[in-house]
């Protein structure tokens, strides 16, 4: 007759398992936006700098077609339009997992200083949209010559 | 008027208490999709701002490791007045199983998105097994 271990399993170990998972469960809630943080992020992110002459405005757009981007600028004010577009076929593709978003967008920001909208260049590189605007001539520093009386 | 939803992005820092990070800079977790085709698994990465000479990826026993790094010299001269993002290093990983083909994984870059086509292996394919007819 053969006798046969059996490798029991501690009924604690479980109990430790259901532990880990619990607060792998309180971390997951516990890490929504803390505070500081960008709470009404939307997309597509953006930075705005001025340098000299120039307001520039960074945007993190990636996957998308210079042809699906559209950007315009009246006035004082920004938009920047577009569509990201799933690359295949939907009816070919199963999802397993799911993050980044899909759909049109458009955002439209007012602009820290009056710009000359006929000069504004915007160029999109690895996935970054970099749209340069040089300031409107009235919008920039004059030297006040003050007088001898 | 018709209430739009435009979608979010959150960008999700790499935290030290879980791992160890060494080297300039912060990283953080880029976002994925990963999907099936009846060849492949498809795996794609936003990876925005890094070249393509800039990315690894690396098969390590069974984890595919990415790694893309940006130029850490980018606001020079520039006054930050909005910042919405922040910008830095990017690393994931995954654990690749036995259904996949490792010697013939395939990377493309294209718009700051990193595809990885991970094709399936043989015996995980479906077989069309032929009726003979007499």
């Amino acid at each position: 007759m053969d006798l046969i271990k059996w490798d029991r399993p501690d009924p604690l170990d479980s109990l430790t398992h259901i532990q880990r998972e619990m607060s792998d469960l309180l971390d997951f809630l516990s890490s929504t936006p803390p505070k500081g943080t960008y709470i009404n992020t939307e997309f597509p992110p953006i930075i705005v700098s001025t340098s000299g002459d120039n307001v520039i405005v960074r945007a993190e757009i990636p996957g998308i077609k210079v042809n699906d981007l559209d950007v315009q600028v009246v006035n004082d004010v920004l938009t920047i339009k577009g569509e990201r577009k799933t690359s295949i076929e939907v009816s070919k593709m199963t999802y397993l997992r799911r993050e980044r978003p899909y759909g049109t967008f458009a955002r439209a920001i007012i602009l820290p200083e009056r710009v000359d909208a006929e000069k504004v260049t915007a160029s999109y590189k690895n996935g970054v949209l970099v749209v340069t605007l040089p300031k409107a001539p009235e919008s920039k520093p004059k030297q006040v010559i003050i007088k001898k009386s | 008027m018709e209430k739009k939803e435009h979608p979010a992005v959150e960008k999700k820092k790499i935290s030290s208490d879980r791992c160890t990070v060494t080297g300039k800079g912060r990283w953080y977790f880029p976002l994925s999709d990963i999907y099936e085709t009846p060849d492949n698994f498809v795996i794609l990465i936003d990876m925005p701002g890094v070249d393509t000479e800039n990315i690894t990826v690396d098969m390590q026993s069974n984890e595919l490791i990415i790694n893309g790094e940006i130029p850490q010299t980018t606001y020079s001269n520039e006054k930050i007045i909005y910042s919405e993002y922040d910008t830095g290093h990017y690393h994931r990983h995954f654990v690749i199983s036995d259904a996949v083909n490792r010697s013939k994984i395939e990377a493309k870059m294209a718009d700051g998105a990193l595809t990885l086509i991970l094709p399936k292996a043989a015996y995980v394919k479906p077989r069309k097994i032929e009726i003979k007819t007499d």
